[in-house]
């Protein structure tokens, strides 16, 4: 049973990518493109040079650090809407720390910087996870609105006290992480991503603060019944995924970008849930699908190049994406469909299937 | 400081402010009406991204800013039904629905301006709706311009409080419907419809939100942009939760946003020194601090945000 409910996690989303792709594609045509044309130019571009390679893992690290920050609190039952306010802060406090303090060697200086970056971004967390639980607020208003004041900070400081000439953006820090293999950009951000990912699995799936982390987020009700301190391990999971965004901030402008300017880190809080939620709330899931999204968006400016298509196409076929990924597994969780999946292969017993059985709990974030 | 605080920037300020409440009030009643009947739509963003693209597409080619503003909301209609089909029939998870049209609705209001004016457009702007001072009311001193001089949908949207009061506090239909996202079964066993009420719902959710995002675009600014919203679909949101499920207490959410929203373009315009990023910033705190000293825990329709499926005992 398990793993029959493995292999629907999986070919949901993926059946869901097609069919994006396949609706992308009559758009394209519909709006008076070649379809054939456009995806390959997509392939070329993501795929077509050693540099191209390499872009798209230069892509991948924020979208895997802000998906995997929605993972971790939606694994806990809190919607953090707030990563990319939590990103901006991780990365305005280590333009802070890489701008002004000196005389310490780059790695440690880089050290520093993310902690504090992570550090920064568990904070900001810690806002809406504790005014949810002392005020009883809706911790999805709190993290947007403080998304809105993250970046208008980020605004006032790099066309303000952190200025650098006369345009509106910060001076570049010098301490940059390494790079890798050569490739373009590429840099040493994307392994600490997915060491990261690989790290909350395991915490995740095989140790106990895993389990009750994940026992709040299936049943808050059931878990406090057994004794685990809800209130206690929401506000934390919301700090840890504020922290894992807010490092991902740090590593984008150590890595990447290096200053702060209009547009850092925009989208990533929302492209996050929407990674996390097609990857099925599993950090392996979410790294695989930030790639997929990366390499999209990578092959997406040879598109326009190559056939006038807008870069907004492939914008619209990820939000299909995460349409159908939703879609579908609210569906194959519906009551007539699992008992049609589910009674195929054991047709003597079709009735046992009801709503609470073990094997409705497994399945996970369909039922909340 | 103390100069500015003349009749002049008062009454500016209170007609700004009526004018900024307006697609919050709009919206704040379209989640009303929605999570009466137990839906909770956290999507009002997308909603009013792909409302207010519509509304200004229609409007521009038309040249008819009222035409734009049925064109939005018919799009927010449209947007909804996505919601509402997923939601309803799939019982997909409303939250995590929400968030899907709040990716999805955007991207597509995006592409369609990109598509319509081409990949590198420059600014263009449409005709925006001309304010209908009401006969002699708006000729009363002070209070005459700031209440009874804007354009029809203002009027539209504060008529939508008494009303949606009247339909849910005094008619049968009203109450039926406040049943649905109550008691969901014992509704049904009242042979009222659940599903379809539920769809109705969504088809007022979708129109006025559709209509607060074309209001944007059609009588308050003259262009669109993605990101006009600017995360006013989730004030709303919280102007439904400070107002208490009430259409009175969401007029005076709605009123207060509305207000914070024009002291600080205000304060911009009179360009005090303050760097405009921080005065930005008024409203979403004061969102945050009014939540957090008036919201209350569990209020609401009980049976919000729960799927209903008719056949599960």
């Amino acid at each position: 049973m398990k793993l029959r409910n493995q292999i629907i996690k999986i070919i949901v989303p993926i059946l869901a990518i097609l069919l994006s792709f396949l609706i992308g594609g009559i758009l394209i045509a519909a709006i008076g493109g070649n379809p054939k044309e456009a995806f390959l130019y997509l392939l070329k571009g993501a795929f077509g040079s050693k540099a191209n390679v390499g872009e798209s893992f230069v892509k991948a690290t924020p979208l895997i650090f802000t998906g995997l920050a929605a993972t971790f609190a939606y694994r806990c039952g809190v919607f953090n809407l707030g990563a990319e306010g939590q990103f901006v802060m991780g990365a305005v406090v280590s333009v802070y720390i890489g701008t002004t303090v000196t005389g310490l060697p780059d790695a440690l200086l880089i050290t520093v910087s993310l902690i504090c970056g992570a550090i920064t971004g568990g904070l900001w967390g810690f806002i809406p996870g504790i005014l949810k639980i002392w005020r009883g607020l809706n911790e999805m208003i709190v993290s947007i609105m403080l998304n809105y004041v993250a970046i208008l900070f980020m605004g006032y400081l790099y066309s303000g006290p952190l200025r650098e000439g006369s345009v509106p953006q910060t001076a570049a820090v010098t301490a940059k992480l390494m790079r890798l293999f050569g490739l373009s950009r590429m840099h040493i951000g994307i392994v600490i991503a997915v060491v990261l990912a690989g790290i909350i699995y395991y915490f995740m799936f095989y140790t106990d603060g895993g389990f009750k982390l994940r026992a709040v987020g299936l049943n808050s009700t059931a878990a406090a019944f057994n004794g685990f301190p809800v209130n206690r391990l929401m506000i934390l999971s919301f700090v840890i995924s504020g922290a894992i965004a807010g490092l991902g901030g740090s590593v984008e402008l150590h890595g990447t970008q290096y200053r702060l300017m209009s547009g850092f880190g925009q989208g990533y809080g929302f492209d996050g849930v929407a990674i996390a939620l097609i990857g099925q709330l599993n950090p392996i899931g979410t790294v695989l699908v930030a790639y997929l999204f990366a390499v999209l968006r990578t092959g997406a400016t040879t598109m326009q190049v190559g056939t006038g298509m807008p870069t907004s196409v492939i914008d619209i076929i990820q939000a299909l994406v995460i349409v159908f990924a939703v879609a579908g597994s609210a569906f194959v969780n519906l009551p007539k469909v699992r008992q049609f999946i589910v009674g195929a292969s054991f047709p003597e017993n079709p009735l046992k299937r009801k709503k609470n059985t073990p094997d409705a709990i497994e399945k996970g974030v369909g039922e909340s | 400081m103390t100069t500015i605080w003349n009749a002049t920037f008062i009454s500016e300020l209170l007609l700004s402010m009526i004018r900024m409440a307006t697609p919050i009030l709009i919206v704040a009643i379209a989640e009303l009406y929605s999570e009466k009947a137990g839906l909770v739509n956290i999507g009002l963003d997308g909603i009013m991204a792909f409302g207010s693209l519509v509304g200004f597409l229609v409007s521009y080619i038309t040249g008819n800013p009222y035409l734009g503003l049925f064109a939005g909301a018919f799009g927010g209609i449209a947007i909804n039904m996505v919601y509402a089909v997923c939601t309803i029939q799939l019982g997909a998870e409303q939250i995590v629905y929400g968030m899907a049209i709040n990716i999805f609705a955007p991207a597509i209001a995006s592409f369609i301006y990109k598509i319509y004016f081409g990949i590198s457009s420059s600014l263009i702007s449409a005709q925006l709706m001309k304010p209908l001072p009401i006969p002699v009311l708006s000729h009363i001193p002070y209070v005459g311009d700031v209440l009874f001089n804007h354009t029809p949908i203002v009027y539209l949207a504060y008529l939508l409080v008494p009303l949606t009061y009247v339909f849910f506090n005094k008619t049968r239909a009203g109450l039926n419907y406040t049943a649905v996202g109550e008691y969901p079964k014992a509704a049904e066993s009242l042979g009222i419809n659940v599903i379809r009420t539920k769809y109705i719902a969504s088809i007022i959710c979708g129109f006025l939100a559709g209509l607060g995002g074309a209001y944007l675009t059609t009588c308050y600014i003259s262009t669109y942009s993605d990101g006009v919203v600017s995360g006013r679909g989730f004030i709303a949101l919280s102007a439904v939760i400070f107002g208490r499920w009430a259409p009175g207490g969401v007029l005076l959410a709605a009123l207060l946003f509305g207000f914070t929203d024009a002291l600080q373009l205000r304060l911009q315009v009179l360009n005090s020194g303050m760097p405009y990023q921080l005065l930005a910033m008024i409203p979403y705190l004061c969102t945050l601090f009014v939540l957090a000293f008036f919201g209350i825990k569990k209020a609401g329709p009980k049976a919000n945000g729960k799927p209903y499926f008719k056949e599960e005992r």
